[in-house]
């Protein structure tokens, strides 16, 4: 084989690998049912849940995340110790290889604290998420109320 | 000194500093700063309950005020994102599930944990947003202490590194106190709202109604 050819095979090769070595974080995770909880009035923090599906092989983290409505964006979780909740920051959230992560209340969850305006129902967070190759997503959570109903209940009172 | 002597003298205390910061590495366990406020309080003590006066944004809250009713007690604070804004609302879901009849026999007592943070005047909206009827209180840390004590709660400042500020760890129990002013049980995180509401009839219908007109 000429070096050219040899060039040219090697060249080949680097390029269609290109497309498998360049997805990122933010090309194989996929956000679901993202939302932000309406918080109380004076309630200084709020949670964005959402689940996390990584349609990848490789494991990936989420590191960071940032809003524009709130002062500070930080990944907590909740520790239950026979009844006592402990609400820690946490460092990374991973998201194995074809599997997700649940952000849900009581567990997992994005702390919004000090936000910049009230949040009220109908109202859309934006949230970047940052993943620990540096990639980064940005989803649009929309703000739910907390059911304040007896469930199935549907205004059925005697 | 000569210089070899000296030279001796330092590679020991070289050598017993090394030696210390291995032990200390290996087997220095210093003791945690105490351990959480719930390990003091052994499990097979029921707690007594009892009368408390706190503060709200429309004056006192004394618990013998309530006699002749079922009251729901609720530690929290504010700036809790999650475990407690879950917990009032299931209360608040369970208080709508209760006729007007039945309403009228029952009262909720939002005590914020957090009375550095939560101003009466903040407690009062945040309670009330959950439902009109839960009242939001809070003391002392004296108060707070005496009442969590006797309620079995526990609470605790801690400092984990959020831009936040401060975090409380705190028990999430939902409390019911019969109408004679007695704990009469203490409902986990998660207990559904049905099963609240449950608990509440069984309360009501259990004792004979107090005399409520009396006390006005």
């Amino acid at each position: 084989m000429r070096p050219t050819r040899i060039v040219a095979a090697a060249a080949f090769a680097l390029l269609a690998s290109l497309p498998v070595a360049a997805q990122t974080a933010a090309d194989t995770i996929s956000i679901v049912d993202a939302y932000v909880r309406a918080p109380a009035p004076n309630a200084p923090a709020t949670g964005a849940f959402m689940v996390l599906k990584n349609s990848g092989a490789t494991e990936r983290r989420l590191v960071k995340a940032e809003s524009p409505a709130a002062r500070v964006a930080e990944l907590h979780d909740h520790i239950d110790e026979g009844g006592v909740k402990k609400m820690r920051p946490v460092a990374a959230i991973a998201i194995a290889g074809k599997g997700e992560a649940v952000l849900k209340p009581g567990s997992l969850h994005i702390m919004l604290i000090d936000m910049k305006k009230p949040l009220t129902e109908g109202d859309s967070v934006p949230i970047t998420l940052g993943f620990d190759d540096g990639s980064s997503k940005r989803i649009d959570a929309p703000v739910r109320k907390l059911q304040m109903q007896m469930p199935g209940m549907s205004g059925m009172q005697h | 000194m000569r210089p070899g002597v000296r030279s001796a003298i330092l590679s020991l205390l070289v050598a017993a500093v090394g030696a210390a910061m291995i032990w200390a590495a290996f087997f220095w366990q210093p003791q945690p700063p105490a351990g959480p406020p719930h390990a003091a309080q052994p499990l097979a003590s029921v707690p007594a309950g009892g009368d408390f006066v706190l503060r709200s944004a429309g004056g006192p809250v004394a618990l013998k005020d309530m006699r002749g009713k079922v009251v729901m007690l609720y530690f929290g604070y504010t700036f809790c994102p999650d475990i407690c804004p879950t917990s009032l609302a299931v209360v608040a879901q369970a208080l709508s599930g209760l006729t007007a009849d039945e309403l009228r026999q029952v009262e909720a007592i939002f005590v914020s944990v957090d009375p550095e943070r939560d101003t009466v005047e903040k407690l009062k909206d945040y309670a009330a947003y959950f439902h009109p009827k839960i009242v939001g209180v809070t003391g002392t840390a004296e108060e707070l202490a005496a009442l969590a004590r006797g309620y079995g709660a526990s609470y605790r400042k801690q400092e984990v590194g959020s831009q936040g500020g401060y975090v409380v760890d705190h028990s999430s129990f939902t409390y019911l106190i019969d109408r004679r002013g007695g704990l009469a049980a203490s409902l986990p995180h998660g207990t559904a709202a049905p099963r609240i509401v449950e608990e509440i009839r069984r309360l009501l219908n259990e004792t004979p109604a107090a005399p409520t007109a009396a006390r006005g």
